[in-house]
């Protein structure tokens, strides 16, 4: 913009102009920088941290959560939330659970054993199933993401106790053990890299391409960033929202099924409480809570954060009791950093 | 270069205190210098009027005067003393009127005037007395507003007094304008500024932006001229011109402001037939025709607004009929109106933006209504028709990738007209489209509005620019009151006439 430079502009607007420019770079990537920062202090800190096997552990493990978050960061930037998805995952990995480790008998006539691509794609269905409604209830009756999800949590996580009738998976009722060709997806390596994480990266690199090169991403962007914007330009904010649900319920099932794939059990109270570390991902990771603003990178990278910070805790033998109140004390903190981020940013 | 403001001038008599004074003033946005080394005075009993192109710097200054940005360098002097960093600008009895409206829509009038300052007795709020002060305030400015009202229910132009009547409400010294009329129609217009004179008189400074050239010759006793964040000149109002005003703006001369055009006019496109609408619009007949700019003139209230809510499907209608060629539009949606290849740019702009992205995604937002939610984006058309109208309306900064939020108020009124320019709807509704746009890019605006009616779209302008629907429109129906009073063709427009018809 060098109209903008004019020759009479002392040099002091010069320097402000690379000192404003260099914060705006610092704030921009803040997260990543955390994150390294983290990363170093730990390889210092616990010599079993910057291992091979301690990485991979890493990842398999927060393989689940990053595709959580994926899903979450759709609900976010149209200005919702999902508090649903720990409950999708649940549910969906228990019905699949459910069919892999006993035959199936329907009408009194027994199918035998589904094959497992069969089991997968229902779960996956039940995912894909739970989120439409949700964003079926937002769209017809206008009512918060917020309630409708809340809502449509404790329902799906009663649905998946009807499913496994309160028992862990495989167990009383079972017939057999998880085939190995399930457990794999979630214990596998492939090239000395955790499966998961794949599988993980198949999701962001769809969902980057969806929010960039669609016209459902610019709905989302357009529905969180001004809903009245885009209800004047002829989208609608109902559709919008139920695709997104629907996403973020398709990706949740198949968090839970990788879950239940390394764990080799499932379990309606699974990954309790992992929508909130979800949510924490995404905020993290730079979106804006009210909508309109973030993206997928930026929540993989809240994620891995969330991720090593509880390794590095363990690594470190801090009990899980402090664990909880330092996972709960970073996000207060970055919350508090983005707001003032946004200020300094917008205004002063 | 800066002229001293300082040294006394012939005409101007005894030489009037110096309430502010802005001494080398900066300010630097992240990747955006704003203003550079701006000096000015601001006296008691002059209206001092701010005049510059988009983006030019005007707002980010008065933002500065009142407190809400802080000056990257430079001082602000009162009474000879350097104000501190974060000064609360109420203290020291500065008022701004905000260019965005900055009401909060749910709350109720008396409450957005009085917002954080109830008046109390007894410890709890004395509703009573906001209300009747309240009411005491707005009628002084000619309106006669509910106080209890939500604000969000309120035309533009009553939130834009109601934001005037907030600021006048804490009596400040200082009271500073950003374009306090550009959703206001003449006899409104006319109200304020006898307000304005009134200030005057007994001694407040008053700083007062517009694009309005012929409003700032009428009311100012001092032109100061911004260009690219610096001081171009600053002269009294006997040594200035409009044209010497418009050479300053952009540094060079202006061409004839107001092209103007024939075009074939064809078949009717829109037809409305008796539309009643709630009190706003009792029984509203006519027909746009195909490369025909139609005008509506009308005072606030007059129901434009919702003339063009109700034809968008913003607003249910009660009875009557609205065609789209040979499509009917009852209980209809915007998406509706959309696919019936109808485009509103409404008179809030606030409506109408995504703040966070940049200009591309803004520009083709109304693309994608009858797109399939998964449909590819055309990447390259966006790219290359938000370069086009960047180019054309003088969009400032000429960034790919700054927010809109951050573009000064012209300019993302550039970036919506393009919208709606750059859409392929035949039927466009625009609802005060010139709205805080400077003169240089008008003519351009107006240029290309042309060419759309060439091609053979269809342009229903709602104005309250009286010049402009004279130069342009084909026809203007004048409207009061939720009828149509009279039509008018293009051999009897004239000034006198809209005015005669419209009060
Ligand atoms: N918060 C911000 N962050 C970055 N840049 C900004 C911000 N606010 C304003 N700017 C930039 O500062 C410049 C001056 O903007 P300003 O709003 O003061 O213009 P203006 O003279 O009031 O124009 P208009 O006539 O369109 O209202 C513009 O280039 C604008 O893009
Ligand atoms: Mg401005």
């Amino acid at each position: 913009m060098a109209h903008e430079m004019t020759t009479s502009s002392p040099a002091s607007t010069k320097a402000d102009r690379s000192r404003l420019a260099l914060r705006d770079i610092l704030f921009k990537a803040g997260p990543l920088i955390a994150l390294i920062a983290l990363i170093a202090y730990l390889s210092f800190a616990s010599p079993k941290f910057a291992t091979h096997t301690n990485f991979a552990n890493i990842g398999r493990q927060t393989a689940p959560l990053a595709i959580l978050a994926i899903g979450q960061t759709f609900a976010i930037l149209t200005g919702g939330i999902d508090l649903s998805v720990a409950a999708i995952a649940a549910f969906a990995s228990a019905t699949t659970a459910v069919l892999m480790t006993s035959p199936l008998v329907l009408f009194g006539v027994d199918l035998g054993y589904l094959p497992i691509p069969v089991c997968l794609a229902a779960g996956l269905m039940v995912g894909l199933l739970a989120g439409l409604l949700n964003g079926w209830i937002i769209a017809t009756f206008k009512i918060p993401d917020f309630i409708a999800t809340l809502g449509t949590m404790q329902v799906f996580r009663g649905v998946a106790l009807l499913t496994t009738q309160g028992q862990s998976v495989p167990g009383p009722s079972s017939t057999r053990e998880m085939p190995p060709a399930f457990t794999w997806l979630g214990t596998a390596n492939v090239a000395g890299i955790p499966a998961s994480i794949f599988i993980a990266l198949i999701c962001a690199g769809i969902a980057i391409y969806v929010l960039k090169f669609t016209a459902l991403g610019r709905a989302v962007y357009a529905v969180g960033g001004n809903r009245e914007a885009a209800r004047v330009c002829g989208i609608s904010v109902g559709r919008t929202k139920i695709y997104v649900y629907a996403i973020s319920g398709l990706l949740a099932s198949i968090a839970g099924i990788l879950l239940v794939a390394r764990l080799s059990a499932a379990n309606a109270l699974l990954a309790e409480g992992e929508e909130l570390r979800s949510i924490a991902s995404v905020v993290i990771g730079g979106t804006n809570l009210f909508g309109g603003e973030g993206g997928v990178i930026g929540s993989l990278i809240g994620a891995m954060l969330v991720g090593v910070l509880g390794n590095g805790l363990n690594l470190l033998g801090v009990s899980p009791f402090y664990q909880r109140i330092a996972q709960g004390v970073v996000v207060v903190l970055v919350v508090i950093f983005d707001q003032w981020r946004r200020r300094s940013l917008n205004k002063k | 270069m800066a002229t001293s403001p300082a040294h006394a001038l012939p005409d101007t008599v005894p030489e009037a205190k110096v309430l502010l004074r802005l001494r080398n003033i900066g300010k630097v946005f992240p990747g955006n210098v704003a203003l550079c080394d701006v000096s000015l005075d601001i006296r008691a009993g002059e209206i001092h009027a701010l005049m510059g192109e988009n983006g030019a710097g005007k707002s980010t200054l008065m933002k500065i005067i009142a407190g809400e940005y802080s000056a990257t360098s430079g001082d602000i002097l009162v009474d000879g003393k350097s104000l501190p960093a974060n000064f609360d600008a109420a203290r020291y009895g500065i008022g701004l009127v905000h260019q965005e409206l900055s009401l909060v829509p749910a709350l109720s009038v008396a409450e957005n005037i009085y917002l954080g300052r109830l008046p109390r007795r007894f410890g709890s709020i004395d509703w009573r007395a906001a209300e009747r002060n309240a009411r005491a305030i707005l009628q002084r400015l000619g309106v006669d507003l509910d106080p209890r009202a939500p604000v969000g229910r309120l035309e533009v132009a009553e939130q834009q007094l109601v934001e005037i009547a907030r600021v006048l409400e804490r009596a400040p010294k200082i009271v500073l304008f950003d374009e306090p009329t550009s959703a206001l129609s003449d006899s409104e217009r006319s109200r304020l500024f006898d307000v304005i004179r009134l200030l005057k008189e007994e001694g407040h400074g008053i700083v007062y932006i517009s694009h309005n050239l012929s409003e700032i010759m009428a009311i100012s006793d001092r032109v100061t001229v911004l260009r690219d964040g610096q001081l171009a000149a600053s002269l009294p109002i006997a040594e200035a011109s409009e044209a010497k005003i418009v050479g300053l703006m952009v540094g060079q001369a202006l061409a004839q402001q107001f092209p103007k055009f024939e075009s074939d006019i064809g078949q009717p496109v829109l037809r409305v037939e008796n539309l009643v609408s709630g009190t706003a619009l009792k029984g509203v007949s006519f027909s746009l025709r195909q490369g025909e700019i139609l005008g509506v003139y009308g005072l606030m209230g007059a129901g434009q607004a919702e003339l063009a809510g109700a034809i968008f499907g913003l607003t249910p209608f009660d009875s009557g009929e609205i065609h789209a060629g040979e499509t009917p539009l009852k209980d209809h949606s915007a998406a509706d109106a959309i696919a019936a290849r109808i485009g509103l740019l409404s008179r809030d702009r606030r409506q109408s933006l995504i703040p966070m992205q940049p200009i591309a995604p803004n520009l083709s937002l109304a693309w994608l209504s009858d797109r399939a939610m998964l449909s590819k984006l055309e990447v390259g058309r966006e790219k290359r028709e938000s370069a086009d109208y960047i180019k054309m309306m003088r969009i400032r900064p000429p960034s790919m990738t700054q927010k809109l939020l951050h573009y000064s108020g012209g300019n993302q009124q550039k970036v919506i007209l393009a919208r709606w320019m750059s859409s392929g709807s035949k039927i466009l509704i625009f609802d005060e489209p010139t709205r805080g746009i400077d003169v240089g890019a008008k003519a351009e605006v107006f240029a290309i509005m042309s060419r759309l009616v060439e091609a053979g779209t269809s342009i229903l302008m709602i104005s309250s620019e009286i010049n402009e629907l004279v130069a342009l429109a084909d026809r203007v129906l004048v409207m009061r009151s939720g009828l149509i009073k009279v039509e008018l063709t293009r051999e009897q427009l004239s000034q006198e006439a809209l005015l005669l018809h419209s009060h």
